[in-house]
């Protein structure tokens, strides 16, 4: 086995494209080390188009080597990608989220990376190069395959960057998780909510849930359903129910009870909704005051 | 970075109440493992070490049709091949005779071990595992005591009908009478799951076999006399050529008291084929699939009271689950059945407790033997009573709690107890009487005993010797066990105490059979007040010695007195001096004292009804909680902890048990506990079967009431099992208190809270 260290992307590029397929890319590898390992890994922490975490004209720019730690601290997610910050800091255990990436949290695609659903929810997008020196920009949520399967071949392909638009006036996001306990324990569901409210009525919703299907699930009808309510409590006991009617859970003999986890999407959802509509509705009367 | 590690600054450290030394510095070993430089068993390697794996079996219950082993034998690097045909082994067990090192004609759980390899690597052993090929017959399994006690149920042991691996039926008093009448009944079903110790180093094992030494097994064990007495009767040895000798231990909480027989003896047979050390070592995923975890339990239990809250009598139908081999399960099931009946005043009692065979992986012990699970029952049914009854349930335990000078409705003779004084310390330190609207508060009180007088009725008690070295220094030698808990820490103190030294002068031995004095070892709370009494009494008689040689050396009366050894005419004599005028006058033997302690024997009769030991402690807590109602989501805020383990030999230590005894209980309260998918363990793993955090432990406050105990070392007695004990009934009762209903069922999980919260239809 050999373990390669690459400084620019054009050479991670060059490695894969020599390595034909036996050659797979790995970031904080918090994963794969407790998998088989493959011929030849790929490290690409050190290659600065994959680090640092920028905005630009309303466009935040994350590196796909940024860590959860990273990522959960940087100022600029705080502010302009809240449900990110949160989700982040979630994600196992210290040691856990200084190792493993943005990137690695969605092409690793495990159905309930927190990471994944917080950019779900955000409308990141994820620029993907590959050997050919082709580049594609996909929604992180169209990079699943199957169960623990991406769309995104870590042996020919390399995911950049994520980009999300940050948060503007009138807009909130946030993330809600529910684990059988408070570290190194993946959720029984975690949801992530991001609202546009104007004048006290919902915008634009972007309503994220997990793990129902092998990638974040955006839960379209609660989506269109909010648009023009008011935030109260109506609307997010209506969201709820809309939200448990339109997925399907199984029951898990490790995990819970499809119902039981049913009424927990519900109840994340609408938290996740709340907070994220408060944090909305806080960022207008910042601005106006 | 690696930073070296210091103790603290011995100025700014506590020192216990009236023992020598400064309680941070009581155990040199703690350094070395903070600093990684211990040795486990894990870390040992030999010169031409060999590596054993077992193969299992990958079916519940099944015949053996054939096994192939040809593969395997001519492997490169492959040293030894072993089934179970040609070992010729009679069946052993700890209590019951029921299992083989490996399978003969039939496999009754996964995991069973059919054959064996040595070779001169892991990775060749686990190939030359994978290659032996085994043909099964399957049979019909049952997977739950329920299925295993149908009249038509599989048979899983020839010598067990009804698949029924032991049984007992306790009554005393009249309890019928007590029912019929009675003010109030209350009466519910409580169900345990099986619990894995879950200790941090899985079990390994280095076997070594010559014709020097003998066999020499290197595995740290709780009672390494135990398992070295059954190594040697299974492989025919004689006992004196069967020697433990024990690296440092990963943590034990019971686990280790036998540790995993199976290993010790395979690689014992591997090591004398082969000539070579054998080592073994069980995966983390072994160690729940093959490892031996406490049984579960389901406990139907009901009791009568008057309308003023006396208990009248209480009655219980107890099953236990076995497992496919019995391991120290009768014992746990005994404990279950009974032990929580001395915590209370209760005139009559009636019991029926059936521990029953399946086809999944056979159980074993953790610490509190049992003793948790029927708190979790009993002390919930003592809040629903209350409940019923109108009472406050501090009220009605206090009317009813047992007392110094009683004797329990099982012949426990109470001594020393405080029990009513760590219920008042309990709830008032929790705020019992101001409590914070939209949190839950509970309560429990506990029992444990310190040592067995009945385990083995002739040898109850424990022996130790004190050796005066050349240089003044002393080692005291015992089989009392250190696995992480400070035992030998507290030994060094007691003996300390007794010659008026500084404990830094003493050394405590214990782990090689060879050298230290048999011992029961370190379970059934008996370390600091049987092998703690035996280290003092053994100090003791150093000093009488050594103040006689002073006599006949100067020819003048003498004196010890703080260490300083002192003659009528004010002369003062050197401890070097004393032990090497010893020495050259014996032509080299050491100034030795010898200490026993023979607890008086147990009035313990046919019917269980008797004293099983020296003395007991006693306990109660208070938890305080929040439960999340959209959710069922617990959060365990706090837990005060009030304790009576007599006079407390350090601090920090004590605290340490106290810490990790309520983690455990919360982990068995709200956490762990085993799930099977047909006779396989589905969680068998540390991401699935989960443990507590450090972001889950509550706020913890410990209370100790030192009321001194003559049975043990200066007042001293338990305090290891019992802080598990009552952690279970008071964080359901918190729960119920929080919620408004009872989860009877282990682990209290979020889920299940809010089930019982929306009255929906149990799963």
């Amino acid at each position: 086995m050999s373990y390669l260290y690459p400084s620019s992307l054009e050479e991670a590029l060059g490695i894969l494209r020599d390595g034909s397929g036996r050659a797979r890319v790995i970031a904080g590898a918090t994963d794969i080390f407790l998998q088989r390992l493959p011929h030849s890994l790929v490290d690409l922490t050190a290659l600065p188009a994959l680090s640092g975490i920028k905005e630009e004209s309303g466009l935040i720019t994350i590196g796909a080597a940024v860590t959860h730690s990273q990522a959960a601290a940087s100022p600029v997610i705080l502010a302009g990608a809240q449900a990110l910050a949160e989700g982040c800091a979630r994600v196992g255990s210290p040691q856990i989220r200084n190792a493993g990436t943005l990137g690695g949290n969605i092409v690793n695609a495990a159905p309930a990376a927190d990471a994944a659903v917080a950019l779900a929810a955000l409308g990141a997008r994820a620029r993907i190069v590959d050997i050919k020196g082709l580049t594609r920009e996909e929604a992180v949520e169209d990079l699943y395959r199957t169960h623990n399967r991406s769309l995104v071949d870590s042996s020919s392909e390399i995911l950049v960057e994520l980009i999300i638009k940050s948060c503007g006036i009138n807009e909130g996001s946030a993330f809600t998780r529910f684990a059988a306990r408070n570290a190194l324990a993946l959720p029984l569901v975690n949801a992530a909510a991001a609202v546009k409210v104007e004048n006290g009525l919902v915008k634009e919703a972007r309503l994220v849930v997990a793990p129902v299907k092998p990638a974040p699930t955006r839960l379209q009808r609660a989506e269109e359903m909010l648009i023009g309510m008011p935030v109260n409590r109506e609307t997010r006991l209506a969201v709820e129910k809309a939200a448990a009617s339109e997925v399907e859970v199984r029951s898990s003999l490790l995990r819970c009870s499809a119902r039981y986890r049913l009424h927990l999407v519900g109840v994340l959802v609408g938290r996740a909704l709340e907070t994220a509509a408060q944090r909305a509705q806080q960022r207008k009367r910042g601005n106006d005051s | 970075m690696i930073r070296s590690i210091t103790a603290p600054d011995p100025k700014q450290a506590p020192a216990s109440g009236c023992f020598p030394g400064i309680d941070y510095d009581q155990n040199p070993e703690v350094w070395a493992k903070a600093a990684g430089r211990a040795v486990y068993g894990t870390d040992l390697k030999m010169p031409g070490m060999l590596y054993g794996k077992i193969l299992r079996s990958p079916c519940p219950h099944a015949r053996i049709k054939k096994i192939d082993t040809a593969a395997a034998e001519a492997m490169p690097g492959v040293r030894a091949v072993l089934t179970g045909e040609g070992l010729g082994c009679k069946p052993f067990g700890i209590v019951v005779d029921d299992e083989l090192p490996l399978a003969v004609d039939r496999v009754r759980y996964i995991g069973d071990e059919v054959a064996c390899v040595a070779a001169v690597d892991l990775q060749t052993a686990e190939r030359a595992v994978q290659s032996i090929r085994v043909e099964y017959e399957e049979l019909p399994a049952v997977f739950s005591p329920a299925e295993a006690l149908e009249e038509n149920a599989p048979q899983l042991h020839r010598d067990f009908p009804g698949n029924v691996a032991w049984q007992r039926n306790i009554s005393r008093g009249d309890s019928e009478a007590a029912f019929r009448e009675a003010d109030h009944v209350v009466e519910n079903t409580f169900t345990v799951p099986a619990v894995h110790p879950t200790y941090l180093e899985p079990i390994s094992c280095v076997a070594e076999s010559d014709r020097c030494d003998g066999l020499v097994l290197h595995t740290a064990l709780q009672s390494p006399d135990s398992v070295r007495a059954i190594v040697a009767k299974v492989l025919e040895l004689p006992l004196s050529r069967v020697r433990v000798i024990g690296p440092v231990m990963g943590g034990g909480f019971g686990g280790r008291v036998y540790g995993n027989l199976k290993l010790y003896i395979l690689s014992s047979l591997l090591a004398m084929k082969t000539g070579w050390p054998v080592k073994m070592q069980l995966t983390r995923e072994e160690e729940f699939t093959v490892g031996r975890p406490m049984i579960a339990a389901e406990l139907k239990m009901k009791m009568a009271l008057r309308s003023d809250g006396t208990i009248l009598a209480r009655e219980a139908e107890i099953i236990t689950d076995n497992g496919a081999y019995s391991a120290q399960a009768p014992w746990v099931s005994n404990t279950i059945s009974e032990r929580n009946d001395s915590v209370y005043r209760i005139p009559a009692v009636k019991t029926g407790v059936r521990l029953v065979y399946t086809n999944k992986v056979p159980t074993g012990q953790y610490r509190a033997y049992g003793n948790q699970a029927a708190n979790f029952a009993t002390e919930s049914l003592i809040d629903m009573a209350a409940k019923k009854l109108g009472i406050d349930p501090l009220d009605l335990r206090l009317k009813n709690c047992i007392r110094e000078g009683d004797v329990s409705v099982h012949g426990l003779q109470i001594n020393r107890c405080a029990l009513d004084e760590c219920l008042k310390a309990a709830a008032k330190k929790i705020g019992w009487d101001r409590k914070k609207a939209g949190r839950g508060y509970g309560l429990s009180a506990a029992i444990h005993a310190n040592g067995s007088l009945i385990f083995n009725k002739k040898f109850r008690g424990a022996a130790a010797q004190a050796r005066l070295e050349l240089d003044g220094r002393v080692t005291v030698f015992t089989g009392e066990q250190d696995y992480g808990q400070g035992a030998h820490a507290a030994f060094a103190r007691i003996a300390a105490k007794a010659l008026g030294l500084n404990p830094d002068l003493i050394t405590v031995q214990s782990r090689d059979t060879m050298h230290s004095p048999y011992s029961l070892g370190a379970l059934a709370m008996r370390q600091t007040t049987i092998g703690g009494k035996a280290v003092q009494l053994a100090a003791e008689n150093l000093k009488e010695k050594i103040v006689q040689l002073a006599v006949s050396l100067s020819g003048e009366p003498a004196t010890m007195e703080n260490g300083v050894v002192r003659g009528s005419s004010g002369m003062v004599f050197d401890l070097a001096a004393i032990a090497y005028d010893y020495h050259s006058q014996t032509s080299g033997l050491s100034l030795l004292g010898e200490g026993k302690y023979v607890p008086e024997k147990s009035d313990y009769d046919d019917s269980g009804y008797g004293n099983i030991s020296v003395t007991y402690s006693f306990a109660a807590h208070a938890a305080e909680v929040e439960i999340d109602r959209d959710t069922g989501a617990l959060t365990v805020h706090r837990i005060v902890a009030a304790h009576d383990s007599g006079r407390i030999v350090n601090q920090v230590s004590a605290r340490g048990q106290v810490y990790g005894g309520i983690t455990q209980g919360l982990g068995m309260s709200c956490y762990e506990g085993y799930l099977f998918e047909t006779g396989r363990v589905a969680n068998a793993s540390l991401a699935d079967y989960k443990i507590p955090t450090a972001l889950d432990i509550p706020e913890i406050e410990e209370i100790f009431i030192e009321n001194e105990d003559p049975a043990g070392p200066y007042g001293a007695k338990g305090l290891g099992e019992i802080v598990m004990v009552p952690v279970l009934g008071a964080i359901a009762n918190a729960v119920a208190d929080a919620a408004g209903e009872w989860v009877t069922d282990l682990p209290i999980t979020a889920e299940k809270i809010y089930q019982a919260m929306a009255g929906w239809e149990c799963q």
